[in-house]
């Protein structure tokens, strides 16, 4: 370590310093004698300590240096599939929330004038469980509802504590993200993910889904080993999105009509008997419904709606064909099918179906599925689970094809309005500020006889409850163990980097374990989150010291095996062209075309989302290091074509307002060669509403403002994107 | 003798600012204070179209602009090659964010002085510490980091290999080598 002498360390050295000369006597102090007193100060208290990330949902292992109490060093552990050794700058930025100004550091209750009152947590805790003891009485647990945006100790808590009041009502932020993706895909091949062998293909077609703007950095190195090795990487997206520079071909696309594309291709393979018609045969059903329909759904058709000319997606489909088993659609996350259309869970059906054309599963190359590992059951009777709700999820009815462990947590809320739901609980999810139409949300969680959020900052569902209850950072708690599939599957660990900054926060463990109690569920809650992880770690020969001690332990035996047998867990045991669900739910029993809800017309644009890579939802909107980032480059700024911007008078940089049916706003605009015409893309972290958020308040404007409430029929997706939009310049 | 230096592939950069948040956490700095800087080029008519992330930091140059102007001596060239700010020494005064043509200085409001990639890798380099330095956070892996005077290094073999050059000509002399 060096020891240069600086002003800086001067002021933090003082009260170490003051004290050294009090001890050499007092009086005069040299610079020489302070120098020797300095070095002979107290060392710096350093540690290292493992945890994992919470800037987004992929959760990478790193490995944080602090220094008396401050994070100071952050390196991504190379053992971790996701972030293979490399964190993005989310990692290091996020971790500024534990010192943020703005953290929640007190319960809060809403009083009649609207504004906040601190409360103590003895009562916070009393008040809340005595109205969810009233409303169990009265409407019964099914009137209870709680959303959640997945992370270790939360889902399990979570879960827990509903399903032992009698709830089946654990969602968490799906319907905003990639639910009609991993339900559409559910239909086809049984489970609602796959990986497309990236590192090994000869060609991948990305649909709107870029690793280098939604960052996990261990995908990112996979492709740029793909190009390393000559892959053939293709990017349809209606941006030229920052992993173009990976890519071979862009193919801008006018956003909602990806379906469009997949069913042409399909169509071109399946016309000219270009598909593996072996695997086919041997491990599919109803694939001559598909085939029968498929024949109207020509390039040229293609072309007019998509705006890819025919020739493009005849040649791509021909060249998918000769990469193939090698090659595949890549499954996409939330951009472009995730939530966004009123297609979008039919677009990932067919996109599995494309797949399976190729006979790429299970293939180098091809389309696979990493092993995962799991914890054993526990035997200690602490443990045990509550019994299971006698009632589905609610939503499951209406939208049959959403995926039950997501489920519709906006038609959830649409329910206080109908009365028919009367509490509701938020734990770490801005759902009010982002799911659906913000004003519609706020609306409804008012309503609510109880509403509650738990978070670590004030935001717009902080805001529109009527308590809330201040969490522990990410890096203040250990949480329950995640477990990590991969090409070799690990085990890692959540652990306390920092002592507990604001006394008066607890974290999620404590928090559901004290309502469980006051709730009288307390038996479900008779241990700490160090003995569950512990017992978790037993169960496949570890503990909780151990994990501690190496961050992330790998499961090498179960590691991927390429070539391995797969077992489709579908109704029919194989992949299913047909669907008997999805007919059910009123779709074509083998996918075929449904227009977007809403097109842009003549002087019209889609709004279309997308993250920044420094970016995540809503939450990383008031981190310092981050929306300085966005501050100085101007990233808050919607991209509008820069033909189109010509003809309407409009330049870089220039403000314009605007407006859709739902809303309107006004910004300053990036004008770029980078996206279609028919697009205008908002970059979905802004336009924080909140004051108490005193970075990100009023900084761009956001999305979901403009966005009316409404569902993907059948999936229950918000269709993020089912608005049009106009663009003026100000003062024009 | 040891000449620091370094090289930035930015036909392998994603723009993505994990250079600026990990420098941030290493060297302890607030969130607004900034090493790095990016600039972006977009080049072509859609559909053709590139885009280009450059990013810029201290380049350590050898006829480095900011040392001739700093009134006190607090700019400095050590004896590994790399520009140094004594602090203690530094009065504020911001000579050379004005000299430095590279716009890479930056006046941090906590402690008065100006300051600037340290080429703070060095550690690593040296066997010293792991780190989150630009070069080891580097998502993509951009950058080479290492002695410019060892011609069998990685830094001076990649530099002939892909023709980096200095950002802006050889004026000032730069020890931070560009592939475009």
């Amino acid at each position: 370590m060096s020891h240069d002498i600086t002003r800086r360390r001067f002021i933090q050295g003082g009260t170490g310093v003051a004290a050294a000369a009090t001890l050499l006597g007092g009086g005069f102090l040299g610079f020489d004698a302070w120098r020797q007193a300095y070095a002979d100060a107290p060392a710096k208290e350093v540690k290292q300590v493992h945890s994992l990330c919470n800037s987004c949902s992929s959760k990478c292992g790193f490995t944080a240096t602090v220094e008396d109490g401050k994070v100071m060093t952050m390196i991504g552990d190379p053992e971790h599939p996701y972030c293979d050794g490399t964190l993005c700058a989310r990692g290091y930025g996020y971790a500024s929330i534990a010192y943020s100004e703005d953290r929640l550091t007190n319960p809060l209750k809403r009083t009649e004038t609207g504004a906040f009152e601190a409360i103590s947590w003895d009562d916070a805790i009393k008040e809340i469980s005595e109205k969810i003891t009233q409303i169990i009485d009265e409407d019964g647990p099914q009137a209870l509802v709680l959303i959640q945006d997945p992370r270790p100790s939360g889902s399990y808590y979570t879960k827990r504590f509903m399903n032992a009041l009698g709830s089946a009502n654990v969602y968490t932020h799906g319907v905003s993200c990639n639910m009609s993706k991993v339900s559409g895909m559910t239909q086809a091949i049984g489970v609602g993910d796959f990986v497309s062998d990236v590192a090994n293909a000869k060609m991948v077609m990305f649909l709107g889904r870029s690793y280098a703007d939604g960052i996990r950095p261990g995908s990112l190195h996979d492709l740029q080993a793909a190009r390393k090795k000559g892959a053939r990487i293709v990017m349809v997206d209606p941006r030229y999105n920052a992993s173009c520079l990976y890519a071979d071909e862009w193919v801008p696309i006018k956003p909602g009509t990806d379906l469009a594309l997949v069913l042409a291709m399909a169509n071109v393979l399946v016309g000219r008997g270009t598909y593996n018609q072996e695997y086919v045969a041997n491990n599919t059903v109803g694939f001559e419904d598909w085939a029968a329909r498929l024949p109207e759904y020509t390039p040229e058709w293609a072309a007019e709606i998509t705006g890819i000319p025919a020739e493009t997606i005849t040649r791509l489909a021909e060249e998918m064909w000769e990469a193939a088993p090698a090659s595949s659609i890549e499954q996409g996350w939330r951009a472009a099918f995730g939530c966004s259309h009123k297609n979008s869970g039919e677009t990932a059906r067919a996109l599995c179906l494309f797949n399976t054309l190729l006979g790429c599963w299970g293939a180098e190359g091809g389309a696979i599925f990493y092993p995962s590992a799991s914890a054993g059951k526990l035997t200690d009777p602490r443990f045990a689970a509550p019994p299971a709700p006698k009632e589905k999820i609610l939503g499951s009815a209406e939208y049959p094809l959403a995926a039950a462990s997501m489920g519709v947590s906006t038609f959830a809320l649409q329910q206080i309005a109908e009365g028919k739901v009367k509490g509701v609980i938020f734990y770490q999810s801005n759902c009010v500020g982002g799911y659906s139409n913000p004003k519609q949300l706020d609306e409804w969680v008012r309503q609510a006889e109880l509403s509650v959020a738990i978070d670590v900052q004030m935001t717009e569902t902080c805001k529109a409850c009527q308590y809330v209850l201040p969490d522990t950072s990410y890096l203040e708690r250990l949480e329950v163990p995640e477990f990590v599939g991969g090409r070799v599957p690990v085990v890692a660990l959540r652990d306390r980097v920092l002592d507990k900054i604001h006394p008066e926060t607890k974290p999620v463990d404590e928090i559901f374990a004290e309502l469980g109690r006051a709730c009288g569920v307390g038996q479900y809650f008779d241990f700490t989150v160090d003995e569950l992880a512990d017992a978790q770690l037993a169960t496949v020969g570890l503990s909780l010291e151990q994990l501690q001690e190496e961050g992330i332990v790998a499961f090498p035996e179960k590691a991927y095996k390429p070539g391995k047998e797969i077992t489709w867990k579908t109704p029919s045991g194989k992949i299913q062209f047909t669907s008997e669900a999805c007919a059910k739910a009123g779709f074509t029993p083998s996918p075929t075309w449904i227009e977007p809800l809403v097109m842009p017309e003549e002087g019209q644009f889609r709004l279309v989302g997308g993250k920044q890579t420094i970016h995540t939802h809503t939450q990383t909107a008031n981190i310092k290091p981050l929306i300085s980032i966005s501050k100085k480059y101007g990233l808050e700024r919607p991209w509008i074509n820069a033909d189109v911007a010509a003809t309407l008078g409009i330049e870089d940089g220039d403000e314009v307002e605007i407006s859709s049916d739902a809303f309107t706003g006004r910004t300053k605009i990036k004008v770029t060669e980078r996206i279609e015409p028919t697009s205008l893309y908002l970059p979905s972290h802004y336009g924080r509403m909140i004051p108490e958020q005193q970075l990100s308040y009023g900084v761009g404007l956001s999305q979901m403002d403009f966005v009316p409430f409404h569902l993907e029929p059948g999936y229950g997706g918000t269709m993020a994107q089912e608005t049009v939009v106009t663009v003026k310049k100000v003062g024009a | 003798m040891t000449r620091y230096g370094m090289l930035i592939d930015t036909k392998n950069c994603i723009g993505c600012y994990a250079c600026r948040t990990a420098c941030q956490r290493q060297n302890g700095l607030d969130g607004d204070v900034d090493y790095i800087r990016y600039e972006e080029r977009e080049t072509g008519k859609f559909p053709h179209v590139r885009i280009e992330a450059v990013p810029l930091q201290c380049m350590h140059c050898e006829d480095a602009p900011c040392v001739g102007v700093c009134p006190t001596g607090a700019s400095y060239v050590d004896d590994t090659g790399r520009v140094r700010v004594n602090e203690e020494k530094c009065i504020g005064c911001r000579y050379c964010m004005a000299a430095c043509p590279y716009g890479v200085r930056v006046h941090n409001k906590a402690t008065g002085a100006v300051e600037k990639c340290k080429f703070c890798t060095a550690e690593a380099f040296e066997g010293k510490a792991k780190t989150c330095s630009c070069v080891e956070a580097c998502v993509t892996g951009c950058r080479v980091f290492g002695d410019l005077d060892d011609p069998d290094g990685e830094l001076a073999r990649a530099i002939v290999e892909k023709n980096a050059l200095p950002i802006a000509g050889d004026r000032t002399k730069a020890k931070i080598f560009y592939v475009r």
